[in-house]
Formats: C-alpha cells, sequence, structure tokens
C-alpha cells in the first residue's frame, strides 16, 4: 500500500466525510435509536413513550410466537444458502466445462441477477398461483394439493423456490470465477492422477474453492435472514395470517402493522446481536479450515 | 518402461489452427528425448497428446503395445511435470506425492515406502509434511518430480521443468534430471525451448518448427549436419554465420562474390546459379593469413566472455553480418580487421529457397 502525505492534517478526514456520514445515518443512528426504543414502550401514534426497562425483551423471548417464528428462520436459511449454493455451484462446474458458446450459457444463467426482487416475487405469484400458476398445476398433476398462502409448508416451499432462485446467478459468478481462477496445470495433474471424476472434483477442485465457498457461505446466510424480505411480503400479499415469516419480516410486522415498537425495536436488537455472534463463530472457526493460496 | 511410437499424428484445433502436421518417431525404451523448437512450434502440444490431455485429430500414439489414443490420461501410466510445478496447494508435499498412488487404490505401506524412497533421491525428507506455498521455486519442482517418480509411470513427460527457474538453479537440476533418468533408465520425453537444455540432456532431439519435424537426431547430428538452415540456425549459440553464395558452373565450387571462391571436393547436389546460403559456425572460423583467407571480416564491437571473446562485424566490404568466436582472451579494437579461414567440412550448405541442406 503506498503512504500518501497530506500537507494539511485535517484533508484526509475531509475525504472520509461522505463515506462515514452514510454509515452514520443509516447504520450507527437507526442501530442507537433501535437500542433506545428497545428499553421504552412507545405509543403507537407517537404521544410519549414510557421506559419499561428489560420488559420488551421478557416478552418476546417468552412468547411461543417468536419461537417458532426463530426456529423456521432457521430451516429457511438452512434451506435456502445450501440449496442456492449446491445448484450454483452445479451450473458453474457445468458450464466452466462447456467450450462452444460458453458466453451464452453464462449469460443465460446471470441474468436473473439483475431481476428486481419485487418482479421475482411477482413472477413467483403467478408461477404458485392457485388457479393459474403452472407450478401449482404440475404439483396437482404429481398429487400434491398445493394451496399458496393457505397451507404453511406450501407457502414455505414457494419462498425457498423464489429465494434460491434469485439468489443463483451470484453464487454461479462467483463459483465460476473461483473455478477459473485454479491454475489450468493443477486440473491437468490431477486429470493424470485421478481416473475418477468425482473424486477429482471433492478432493482438488472443492479444496481449492473453498476460499470462494467461505465467503459465499457467509453472504447467502445473510441474503436469507435479511435480504429475503421483499420476496416473503410479496408472497403474502400483505397477508401474513398464519402464513411462515421469518424474525426479520416480523420486527415490521410487529413494529409497523402491531405497532409496537418497543418490541419490534428488541427484536431488532436481538438480531444485531445473532448477526455478530454468527459473524465472530464464522471467521474464527471456519476461516482456520480453509486453505487460502 | 516402455517405448512411444508417435503415428503421423496431427493437430488441428477446433478454431482451425493446424498446430502439428505429422509427428512420426519412435522413441525406445529408457531414452531421454527432447523436444525442442521456438514458441508455437507444435511441441507442447505433441507432449500433450502423448500425455492425454489434448486429442489427438489424426494418427495414433503407442504406448508400449497399447494404442493409447482414447485412453483417460490417469490409465496411461505416465506422470508429467508441469512448467509451473501444478502441486496440489492444499495437500503437503506427502500428500501431493501419494495422490497419484492412492487413486491407484496401492496400500499405504507400499505408498509410505515409494515416497521415502524418492524423497531420499530428491533430497526432501525434510519437507514432507509441508505445503507447497512454503517451498521455493526450485525444491516445489524436485516435489514435481518426486510426485512423478513415485509413481513408476511406463513414460515421463516434461514440459519445460525448468524455464520458471533462475540459471544457477537451471543448471544444477539440469545436471540431477540427467543422473536421476541414469539412475531409473525410464523413458523421458522432455519439452524445451532453450537449445542449451536440448543440447545437454537429449540422447536424441527432436527438433519442430510450425508443426513440422525439422530433423530428428543425436545432439552431434544436430550440431555437424543440420538438415536444413533451421535447424542449424536453432542449435549453437551465438548462432551459425549465413552467407550469401552462388553454386558456380561445375557444381563443385560456391562464388562467394568478392572474389573468393570455395572449392569443394564432392559435387554439391544443385543447379550450377543456384543461390546458396553458406553456413559457418562462429567456432569454426579461424584467423589466418591473407593469403589463405576466405573471409574478412571487419569488427563492430566483442563481447567478452572470459572463455571465449565474441566479436561481432561484417563481412569486409558488405553489410552481411559475420560473428567470429575465439576460445580465450584477447583485446580486439573496433574497426580491425581479421582475415577469416574455415575447414570446408565446417562450412554447411543451404538452398536459399528450401533452406535444404546440399552438402
Amino acid at each position: 500500500m503506498k503512504k500518501v502525505q497530506f500537507s494539511r492534517p485535517l484533508f484526509p478526514y475531509l475525504l472520509l466525510v461522505p463515506q462515514l456520514s452514510i454509515i452514520m445515518i443509516f447504520f450507527y443512528w437507526p442501530a442507537a435509536e433501535a437500542i433506545r426504543a428497545s428499553f421504552y414502550l412507545e405509543d403507537p401514534f407517537g404521544f410519549g413513550s414510557t421506559f419499561v426497562g428489560l420488559d420488551n425483551y421478557r416478552d418476546t423471548l417468552s412468547g411461543s410466537e417468536y419461537g417458532r417464528v426463530a426456529w423456521f428462520t432457521l430451516i429457511f436459511t438452512t434451506l435456502v444458502a445450501f440449496f442456492s449454493l449446491a445448484i450454483a455451484l452445479l451450473l458453474a462446474v457445468k458450464a466452466d466445462t462447456v467450450l462452444r458458446g460458453a458466453r451464452s450459457y453464462r449469460v443465460a444463467l446471470m441474468w436473473v441477477y439483475a431481476i428486481a426482487p419485487p418482479v421475482a416475487g411477482l413472477m413467483a405469484i403467478l408461477l404458485f398461483d392457485q388457479r393459474l400458476g403452472p407450478f401449482t398445476h404440475m404439483a396437482q398433476f404429481f398429487g400434491w394439493d398445493f394451496t399458496l398462502g393457505v397451507n404453511y409448508w406450501d407457502t414455505a416451499t414457494a419462498m425457498v423456490i423464489v429465494s434460491v432462485w434469485k439468489q443463483i446467478p451470484i453464487n454461479f459468478i462467483f463459483f465460476l470465477a473461483g473455478l477459473q481462477s485454479i491454475p489450468r496445470s493443477v486440473r491437468e495433474a490431477a486429470l493424470i492422477d485421478n481416473p475418477n471424476g468425482l473424486s477429482r472434483f471433492f478432493s482438488v477442485t472443492f479444496p481449492l474453492l473453498a476460499p470462494t465457498g467461505f465467503f459465499l457461505l457467509i453472504i447467502n446466510i445473510t441474503y436469507a435472514l435479511f435480504d429475503t424480505f421483499g420476496v416473503v411480503d410479496l408472497i403474502h400479499k400483505g397477508e401474513p395470517g398464519n402464513n411462515p415469516v421469518t424474525l426479520v419480516y416480523k420486527v415490521f410486522l410487529d413494529g409497523f402493522r402491531g405497532g409496537d415498537l418497543g418490541g419490534s425495536s428488541a427484536q431488532s436488537v436481538i438480531l444485531m446481536v445473532l448477526v455478530l455472534i454468527l459473524t465472530v463463530v464464522q471467521f474464527r472457526f471456519m476461516e482456520r479450515r480453509v486453505h487460502y493460496n | 518402461m516402455a517405448h512411444v511410437i508417435l503415428d503421423s499424428v496431427r493437430k488441428t484445433y477446433p478454431n482451425g489452427y493446424k498446430a502439428v502436421h505429422g509427428a512420426d518417431f519412435n522413441i525406445s525404451d529408457g531414452e531421454f528425448i527432447v523436444l525442442v523448437g521456438p514458441s508455437g512450434c507444435g511441441k507442447s502440444t505433441l507432449l500433450r497428446m502423448i500425455a492425454g490431455l489434448e486429442d489427438v485429430t489424426d494418427g495414433e500414439i503407442i504406448i508400449g503395445d497399447t494404442v493409447v489414443n482414447d485412453v483417460d490420461p490417469a490409465r496411461r501410466d505416465i506422470a508429467m511435470v508441469f512448467q509451473n510445478y501444478a502441486l496440489y496447494p492444499h495437500m503437503t508435499v506427502r500428500q501431493n506425492m501419494a495422490y497419484g498412488l492412492k487413486n491407484q487404490r496401492m496400500s499405504k505401506d507400499a505408498i509410505a515406502e515409494r515416497i521415502t524412497e524418492a524423497a531420499k533421491t530428491l533430497r526432501l525428507e525434510e519437507f514432507l509434511e509441508r505445503k507447497p506455498g512454503q517451498l521455493s521455486g526450485g525444491q516445489r519442482q524436485r516435489v514435481a518430480m518426486g510426485r512423478a517418480i513415485v509413481r513408476n509411470p511406463k513414460v515421463f513427460l516434461f514440459d519445460e521443468p525448468l524455464s520458471n527457474l533462475d540459471a544457477k538453479l537451471r543448471t544444477q537440476l539440469r545436471a540431477e534430471l540427467k543422473a536421476l533418468h541414469k539412475r531409473l533408465s525410464g523413458t523421458f520425453v522432455y519439452v524445451t525451448h532453450d537449445q542449451v537444455e536440448a543440447m545437454s540432456l537429449a540422447d536424441r532431439i527432436i527438433i519442430m518448427s510450425a508443426g513440422q519435424v525439422e530433423q530428428i537426431g543425436t545432439p552431434m547430428d544436430l550440431y555437424l549436419q543440420p538438415a536444413s538452415r533451421f535447424v542449424a540456425d536453432f542449435i549453437g549459440s551465438p548462432s551459425m554465420n549465413m552467407l550469401q553464395g552462388t553454386i558456380g558452373a561445375d557444381g563443385h565450387t560456391v562464388d562467394m562474390g568478392n572474389e573468393s571462391t570455395l572449392r569443394f571436393a564432392a559435387p554439391i547436389d544443385a543447379q550450377p546459379g543456384t543461390k546458396v546460403d553458406v553456413g559457418i559456425r562462429p567456432e569454426h572460423l579461424q584467423a589466418t593469413s591473407s593469403s589463405a583467407a576466405q573471409f574478412g571480416l571487419t569488427v563492430d564491437f566483442i563481447e567478452q566472455l572470459g572463455a571465449d571473446t565474441v566479436v561481432h562485424g561484417k563481412l569486409t566490404g558488405q553489410t552481411d553480418p559475420l560473428t567470429l568466436r575465439l576460445t580465450g582472451v584477447h583485446s580486439i579494437a573496433t574497426g580491425e580487421s581479421f582475415s577469416l579461414h574455415s575447414a570446408l567440412e565446417n562450412i554447411h550448405l543451404f538452398d536459399s529457397a528450401t533452406g535444404k541442406r546440399l552438402n
């Protein structure tokens, strides 16, 4: 890294101001506000607030609803992260070996990334619609009475499918780049050393993709936990009722639909702590087992 | 150990590029063959076809008694050493060497035994538990060789294995490689663009140019009797002087212009009046008295190499460059003139149009 000397000592700070102000306004300030609000009982119409200490946390964590949502979020995140990584890896490995028309294949696999989440949700609603949806018809053909928005697990299935579909392209791009950064000669050496393609993949290619995979795992867990809000919202069509929701969606429901700003703030704070723990755990324990070149 | 036969092997890439135009040769059991040529001549493609990393467009490759065109690289019983080592970065040196053997379902004890022996041969014992990232370039290349040795293959393939190393290490590993070949008495096929490497290592050299085999022979064959102007120019450093001449009327002489004429005892295999390139190696030119002179040299500059002095200049009165190599230390000034002479058996004649050897 090159060291630059500034003649005026305040100048570098001035250069940092735009970045810092964005972080301040959009992260630190709301975070601090959430922590503050989690200790108060807020009037839903803004006519004042009462300090209640840890009551909001106690209410949240003791409610059976919260446990159920947390449990669902765990299952949802696991499924979304696993399938979007596994399918993307499979596609990347296959696309990597294509010689003719490689570019068109890659574009075809990547373009989903350019679709905005609300549009993706809308497409999902059409796809899974109870009367019109092709997916519903196909499910019925196989004897599965698929009812989006009515059956808890059917709705969950749709949520997982759409979220996975939306996340595959970015994973694909990273995996493909990762595959292409493995030196050709190393793969050729493996070709000479091992006649079995599958075993070759798991003993040579996969370990060398580990840095990419580790990075993507974090990205995907974060995505499934937080960025699927739009997909969840559209699939519920604003009527969550008895349908599955994730923890992030519950923050929104309780705060803005239920008017319980204090409780929802407490939930946000719990999520913040969860993310912090998750990040520390991932970096501490998993990075050690990953080979970096 | 096995012999390798290439029977009119051709390679055309899907984009239409013809990399190899038909290679025909036999490599005997235990022979050290070096494929040499400038970059893009098809030597690496040929090696990769023997390894099975490239498809063969046409012709047959036979290792031992088997046609291997459609045999998987891992089942050809070959081992390859790559230019950039191609070690598995996530495995230790021991695991790198064991990987191929494990996939052959060899027993653990047998694997350990082979690794111990190879490590001893290559002085790698203390590095066995390290990862490639913790080794120097020379050590990595030794590991790559170790990985080849433990497999005890029919044929060893080397793709410019020393090109990424510095000059001193290269010389050292070259000697080790030669010793290794003697020890293992295996069949070695070695690709390089470095003619010194080719000359010092090979039992026989296959010299290639633009997808064609130019000449196959021992290093001394290539040096003393180059089959074409290309071979003459490629082998030897500094490279051979090429002067212009014309075949004389009686078919025994070459008119060099400047009133000097070379007279050969045997008739030259060309029509009188044919333009020829007269090739003389810088080390075969000798300073002589002006009466015996065949050529005159006017000095431009000299290179003092210690053991040798290389004199660069021009043919007197002309613009053709001429290089002279003298043993020992000489002090020569720019503009000085030399009268030069070369024994006729050291003069090579090539057809100017086709590049083929004429004498």
